[in-house]
């Protein structure tokens, strides 16, 4: 059971890290204003699967007490990760929304979505 | 040049990240001193809401909550203003396939029940799995299934933003009701009935009733306004 | 007592989600609800901060759960001060902005007017709340109103410095939300005098990488070099008003984020000196940057940066003194660098490219706003008998007082490049021939009375600067006591 737990242990946090790194690595390099964008939205993705994975408690129970689970609370799992992990959706759907818009507009005045082509202003 | 400084910055961010999480230990229950179990403890014996999330989320941490919706009003009033066309009403969309009499009349058929499972989840959101975000999101894949099936499905963007505000305005008044009444900001100044009620917890299921309304207003605007762009 | 702090965040929020509601009814409502807010805040603000002086600080619990439990809002002396800084600041540039550009449409200026509202809410909440994640809830908050405002206008690359804003913000919050998280993981609280009181039970190499991550995500919103890419971009494009607020009230809330990390939650020995190492090469970089510039918002930019760093010096350098520069710095910078944004927009006002040559000669054709200007200018470089004098004199003697010489000289090498910057443009201002095609801008009666008070301001603390160093030795007296700020937090009731 205990090696079950360390193959889970490394599988989602090796993924979560992944995630975060590949979210990363096409933010930085791609050249397609999308494609940044979807980068970004996975950086914020792997943050969410690490922050909900760090509350998991072994052989635990969703923090609900629904009937017959009133007295189950030393098993159940940290709520604060998930209801943070909520309001960091939220928020990360926020920002989306306007960097899509953004988008929207830059291709509008350039005709183009390749930061190589709208680089009016220096870096 | 460029993808090796990314890389190496990649692999420092990783290695790092990796030592972190591999030594927090998945699991185990890694802080006794922490704030967990008095949030365990209080949501049965003081709050009566049987979902922790919920009862953290609305009241232990309503303030971001608060924040959190205005975060959202935020979004969908910017996308406004980055999107604003002089002189132009809404416009027509731009539909290059048509969908098929099998895809609307599906949607048409499908769609209430869409938005009932919504006003459902965020309803019982103190109750079971799920609230007032979740559930508005849930509205808000039903009108994204109409307007993708019917191209002049149209939504009154004057009553989505009445929704908007309206929700808005008695979340921060129950907040301040709170205020008034019991000394805090939005604290819970209502009966908290018995756990596992429909009416129990007090202004929770209230407040999160209408963060439902204004996420489900918030998303279908943002979703309305991005597909009727015209280039 | 007119109120408590929770006010400054739920006040602005239901106007917010008022003005749309109202615009329907009269338009104009839409223009003057922020305006009577701001006002309402500033009056809050002056009261609470004159209670606060006399009895300590308030700590306001939310959701009627004592700290560590529920969120709390704390108005000290130095947050109060910031706060009080920030809603004056708020005011003024609300007046300057009420009729900034007449030709903008009603939807446009509606979305400006709460986005601005709500830019100067989420930089007080940042100063005032007491939680972590809701500092990230707030710096959001901030983010996402500058995101919209910085791409207000739509002809000129306000998209791309938007966008580029925007990426460099979501990699602030990914570090930010990451900081907290092995924070979280560690110690189980949010509450940051929780973690004060606790924060030495955290591995070492756990802190490290947290105060990390953090300080890289707290340096993309403080222009801290070499994260400040966005900030130029963002003030060339924004409108006047816009960059007036970055400048004086958003850099101001996340150097406040990073100070409080740096004083109050983490115990890291290194944090000063990493704070004064960074100040300084961003104070050098930023400067001698601005000499190179031709277009004026650019320039100005550039300097808000350098004056940035120096205020992070004067927080790097440890002591009292340091503090009390510091915020001597922040309260001149803040009102000084507005005042050029400010009068600057109105120099530039038709130009399409705002290059500093097309501000030749405009002396004798905008008397008032170039004289502001200039004032401004002498101001900043810290010219006797101006304000900026006196907070870069204090810097100087808390510098001199922990024996940093070599400091000492950067900084006043760096004040004489500073000085022929804005001395060229003064010059260009007052003794060049006006260009042909430039036409001068009259301002509106309304911008013309926010810049005249902010001009009266600086004219104020330079001959007085006895009228605001008590508030400020307390203020600072305020951040160096950890002991009582924890103490204050977690007894609250």
């Amino acid at each position: 059971m205990d090696s079950l737990y360390k193959m889970i242990e490394y599988g989602i946090y090796s993924a979560a890290i992944l995630l975060i790194l590949v979210g990363l690595y096409g933010a930085l390099t791609k050249k397609s204003l999308i494609k940044i964008v979807i980068g970004l939205s996975i950086v914020d993705a792997g943050i969410h699967l690490l922050l909900v994975s760090i509350g998991y408690l072994k052989g635990g129970t969703a923090p609900i007490f629904s009937p017959g689970y009133e007295d189950k609370a030393d098993i159940m799992v940290d709520p604060i990760p998930q209801a943070l992990v909520l309001t960091a959706i939220v928020i990360g759907f926020a920002v989306t929304a306007v960097a899509l818009s953004l988008v929207i507009r830059l291709y509008r005045h350039h005709d183009t979505l390749q930061i190589d082509d709208i680089k009016n202003l220096k870096w | 040049m460029k993808n090796t400084i990314v890389i190496l910055l990649l692999a420092t961010i990783g290695y790092y990240l990796g030592t972190i999480f591999f030594g927090i230990g998945f699991g185990d229950a890694h802080f006794a001193n922490g704030v967990k179990d008095t949030y365990l403890a209080l949501t049965t014996s003081e709050l009566k809401v049987a979902n922790t999330v919920t009862s953290i989320v609305v009241n232990f941490r309503g303030f971001d909550t608060l924040g959190e919706v205005t975060v959202l009003f935020l979004a969908a009033t910017a996308l406004g203003g980055i999107l604003y066309k002089k002189r132009h009403a809404v416009g027509e969309r731009t539909v290059l396939f048509p969908a098929s009499s099998i895809v609307k009349s599906g949607a048409k058929l499908i769609f209430p029940a869409i938005v009932l499972l919504g006003a459902y989840v965020f309803i019982h959101g103190h109750l079971s799995p799920g609230g007032g975000f979740q559930g508005g999101t849930i509205i808000a894949t039903g009108f994204l299934l109409m307007l993708l099936a019917y191209d002049n499905f149209s939504v009154n963007h004057n009553v989505l933003s009445f929704i908007e505000s309206f929700a808005g305005i008695f979340f921060v008044a129950f907040g301040l009701a709170g205020l008034l009444i019991s000394g805090t900001f939005l604290e819970n100044f209502m009966p908290v009935g018995t756990m596992n009620d429909l009416f129990s917890g007090g202004v929770i299921p209230i407040i999160y009733i209408l963060v439902g309304f204004k996420v489900a207003a918030e998303l279908t605007g943002v979703i309305y306004t991005v597909l009727h762009e015209k280039d | 007592m007119v109120g408590t702090p929770v006010l400054f965040i739920a006040i602005p929020l239901l106007a917010a989600f008022l003005i749309p509601l109202l615009g329907m009814i009269w338009k104009e409502l839409v223009r003057i609800i922020p305006g009577l807010v701001l006002a309402y805040m500033l009056v809050l603000s002056v009261s609470l901060l004159s209670y606060v002086l006399e009895n300590g600080p308030i700590v306001e619990v939310l959701s009627g759960w004592a700290p560590p439990i529920g969120i709390n809002l704390v108005f000290s002396a130095f947050s109060g001060f910031l706060v009080t800084l920030m809603s004056f600041l708020g005011l003024i540039i609300w007046i300057y902005s009420y009729r900034f550009k007449r030709n903008v449409d009603f939807e446009p200026s509606k979305k400006y007017f709460i986005l601005l509202l709500m830019m100067i809410t989420g930089s007080i909440g940042i100063v005032l709340t007491g939680d972590i994640f809701n500092l990230f809830v707030f710096i959001e908050i901030v983010g996402i109103s500058g995101y919209a405002l910085a791409a207000f206008y739509m002809g000129r690359n306000s998209a791309e410095a938007s966008f580029k804003y925007l990426f460099m913000g979501s990699l602030a919050s990914a570090f930010l939300l990451l900081a907290i998280m092995i924070i979280y993981s560690q110690l189980g609280t949010l509450n940051m005098a929780d973690i004060a009181s606790k924060v030495h039970l955290m591995d070492p190499t756990y802190k490290v990488v947290a105060i990390i991550f953090f300080m890289a995500a707290i340096g993309i919103e403080a222009e801290i070099f070499p994260l400040n890419g966005w900030a130029p971009d963002v003030y060339t494009e924004a409108p006047g008003p816009v960059g007036a607020a970055f400048s004086g009230i958003v850099v101001k809330a996340a150097v406040y984020a990073a100070v409080r990390m740096v004083y109050t939650l983490f115990d890291v020995s290194g944090t000063y000196d990493f704070l004064l190492i960074m100040g300084l090469i961003t104070l050098i970089v930023a400067e001698t940057t601005a000499l190179r510039q031709d277009k004026l918002k650019r320039m100005l930019a550039f300097s808000s940066i350098g004056q940035m760093g120096l205020v992070l010096i004067a927080f790097g350098i440890g002591t009292l003194e340091g503090v009390f520069a510091a915020l001597f710095l922040m309260l001149n910078h803040a009102i000084t660098k507005s005042l050029l944004f400010l009068s600057g927009s109105y120099l530039v006002f038709n130009s399409k490219d705002k290059y500093i040559k097309e501000v030749n000669g405009l002396g004798k054709f905008m008397p008032i706003t170039s004289f502001l200007f200039a004032l401004g200018a002498f101001a900043i470089v810290g010219l006797p008998p101006f304000a900026g004098f006196w907070s870069k004199l204090s810097v100087l003697t808390a510098a001199a007082d922990s024996n940093l010489i070599l400091i000492i000289a950067l900084i006043l090498i760096v004040s004489v490049i500073e000085i022929v910057y804005y001395f060229r443009v003064v010059n260009r201002i007052y003794f060049f021939k006006k260009g042909e095609s430039v036409i001068p801008q009259r301002p509106t009666a309304h911008a013309l009375l926010a810049m005249i008070t902010l001009g009266a301001i600086i004219l104020i603390i330079g001959f007085y600067p006895d009228s605001i160093t008590g508030i400020l030795h307390k203020a600072s007296a305020d951040l160096m006591d950890k002991t009582k700020y924890i103490n204050d937090v977690l007894s609250a009731k």
